[in-house]
């Protein structure tokens, strides 16, 4: 690993002379990616410009993957900054590219993912773990592009402390409604020394079946990749492609794309603090709490006429309007029953305890591994995407960024609930503001975009590519899960107990659809 | 605990008395298409099929003497709505959530194409 001082924050406009003075190629024209600034580094400097990137301060690698939509493959990566996002796209002619997650640690899961779906992986021969394809996946099996040359490892700690350690496996079926899930816990009986995941059981091949799709069609899938960020997701990939065709949006439509963002942030919230109950074995809060989400689905229901909103968004606009007698009558309601029985979890001891202290993530562990959403931000990062857009409803109100400092589940926990009460005012100022729906014809013209999105889990980012009749060649996903999951592993081990596991899953609030896909 | 006990006897019983009585909630849930079979033309038809994104729809006796049918599967669909939107005057919402069948062919339905005789 390389070992990085963080320099000085820059701004995008400064980030990208210092790439261009790497050798990069600033693309302006059919080529860049709209929506943000474009760099086309060569494969000999992709690595310096890594280290470049990664060692400057307020700079986060937020995503990475390939795409082989033309005669080359290429690699792009996203980089997250408070004022928007950078890409850097580089041709990779053979089977190799450096090892990126060497200095920017957060790449090591879309290393993964791109050797199994491409083919090609970083220099150096460093093990590879399997994350979406079955083991089973064949040479008809439908991939994104080449099938790699050697299956995946599955690497994981070593699994004997003094001899006495023994791996206890859990799942992929676990309780009633818990996602597919494979949990290799490593313990000597009451400590966790080592977890691992097999998350590969739920994957369905969403980016496969998005590629010559419309936008319109693909919306469907699209808000189904993860099904609890429906919104989060849909936003993201509709304003991917509205970068990517040049559409600008009514106000009122965005601010409806806004208060139905807003009900998910509530009733995902309400559904974590369920399922913190039900971890630590409190069924009369875990009912409590539960009111409180049913009340909440049957709001977005009677507002937007689907219990987890679905069909609101499409690219070009929203299908549908709040209905905003409904929400103003039913939300202080349906929050009410949230916030009472919070109150009362956090009056209970027993509760609290097994909370505080547990499932532990630094702010340089989080920064390191690029997380986001609640997880990040509970330990003092003010990580949000929806302070990185230039324009929209989050410009005109801001959404005011909850942290907490100690990192812990109690610390998520207090987040959550914060963001909860932030989502209330905004939903109010929104409404204030109007509401409204209608799309704009998408033109079919090439191109494409990036569009992002702060779902309940932490910014979803969404890359589209078009060809000139406006189908999709290429869509990428990437929902906050992928990267949380990776924090996981690390507060699992943070000297936690067995029976500490539930607490912190249902603390991080992610899910396996969306890391599968 | 007595804070919990307290509040529990202050909310009451708060669980729904569905089946028993109708859940007030379902009038705001989405649900599967009903379909008017004198509005619905092959063209129509074909129109749904292209639209439904979740292949709930498909045509049966194409082409033969007697007439062809729209053959829709409640089991596939996924109550988004987009039929309706794209053919309101054959399409509307059908109100029915309660979808539980014995067995699955009882989820497909027929629906006979108008001008056409089976």
């Amino acid at each position: 690993m390389t070992a990085l001082e963080p320099q000085p924050t820059g701004t995008i406009g400064q980030l990208t002379r210092q790439l261009v003075g790497l050798g990069g190629l600033r693309v302006r024209d059919g080529g860049a990616t709209k929506g943000t600034a474009t760099i086309r580094m060569q494969p000999g400097t992709l690595e310096a410009a890594t280290h470049a990137l990664a060692a400057t301060a307020g700079i986060r690698l937020a995503d990475m993957f390939a795409d082989n939509s033309t005669a080359v493959t290429t690699l792009r990566l996203v980089w997250g900054h408070e004022t928007g996002y950078l890409i850097t796209e580089t041709e990779i002619a053979g089977g190799e590219y450096p090892p990126l997650s060497d200095i920017a640690p957060a790449a090591f899961v879309e290393e993964c993912e791109i050797y199994e779906q491409f083919g090609i992986r970083p220099a150096g021969g460093k093990p590879l773990n399997r994350l979406m394809l079955p083991p089973h996946a064949g040479p008809d099996f439908p991939r994104l592009g080449h099938r790699p040359p050697q299956p995946p490892e599955e690497v994981h700690a070593p699994h004997t402390v003094g001899g006495q350690a023994f791996e206890f496996p859990f799942g992929p079926v676990r309780q009633v409604g818990a996602e597919s899930l494979y949990y290799g816990l490593v313990t000597s009986g009451e400590e966790v020394v080592d977890v691992y995941l097999f998350t590969w059981h739920k994957h369905r091949g969403v980016e496969w079946r998005l590629r010559g799709k419309t936008p319109r069609e693909a919306i469907f899938l699209v808000e189904r990749a993860e099904g609890l960020s429906a919104v989060a997701a849909g936003w993201a990939f509709a304003a991917a492609v509205e970068a990517a065709t040049g559409v600008d949006l009514a106000a009122e439509t965005s601010r409806t794309r806004a208060v139905a963002l807003e009900l998910e942030r509530l009733y995902n919230h309400a559904a974590a603090t369920a399922a913190l109950c039900q971890s630590t074995g409190l069924t009369v809060g875990q009912s409590a709490a539960e009111i409180a989400l049913e009340r909440l689905l049957r709001l977005n229901a009677a507002v937007f006429g689907h219990r987890y909103l679905f069909g609101v968004i499409e690219p070009g606009g929203a299908r549908r309007a709040p209905d905003g007698d409904a929400l103003r009558a039913g939300l202080p309601g349906a929050y009410g029953e949230l916030r009472r029985a919070a109150d009362a979890l956090l009056s209970t001891n027993s509760f609290i305890d097994r909370l505080e202290a547990t499932g532990i993530l630094t702010a340089e562990q989080a920064r390191r591994l690029g997380l986001v959403g609640p997880v990040a931000r509970a330990t003092g990062l003010p990580v949000d995407a929806r302070s990185s857009a230039p324009g929209g409803p989050y410009a005109e109100h801001p959404a005011q960024v909850v942290t907490a400092g100690a990192g812990d589940v109690l610390a998520r926990f207090r987040v959550m609930l914060g963001e909860a009460a932030e989502s209330v005012r905004l939903i109010g100022e929104f409404l204030d503001a109007g509401t409204g729906a209608g799309s704009v014809r998408l033109p079919a013209a090439g191109g494409s975009g990036l569009g992002w999105a702060e779902s309940p889990r932490g910014e979803i980012l969404a890359w589209a590519g078009l060809d000139e009749a406006g189908r999709i060649t290429r869509a990428r996903l990437r929902p906050a899960s992928v990267r949380n999951w990776r924090g996981f592993d690390d507060a699992c081990r943070s000297q936690n107990v067995f029976t500490d596991i539930p607490i912190i899953e249902a603390s991080f609030w992610l899910t396996v659809a969306g890391m599968a896909r | 605990m007595p804070l919990w006990f307290a509040r529990g006897l202050r909310r009451g019983v708060v669980t729904t008395r569905y089946p028993a009585r109708p859940d007030v909630s379902a009038a705001s849930l989405p649900t599967p298409p009903a379909f008017r079979p004198g509005a619905l033309t092959r063209d129509l038809a074909g129109r749904l099929i292209v639209t439904c994104p979740s292949q709930a729809l498909r045509m049966r006796g194409e082409g033969q003497a007697g007439g062809g049918t729209l053959v829709f599967d409640a089991g596939a669909c996924t109550a988004c709505g987009r039929c309706a939107e794209v053919a309101p005057e054959a399409v509307t919402a059908s109100g029915e959530f309660e979808l539980a069948a014995t067995t699955r062919g009882a989820l497909v339905k027929e629906i006979p194409l108008a001008g056409e005789t089976r």
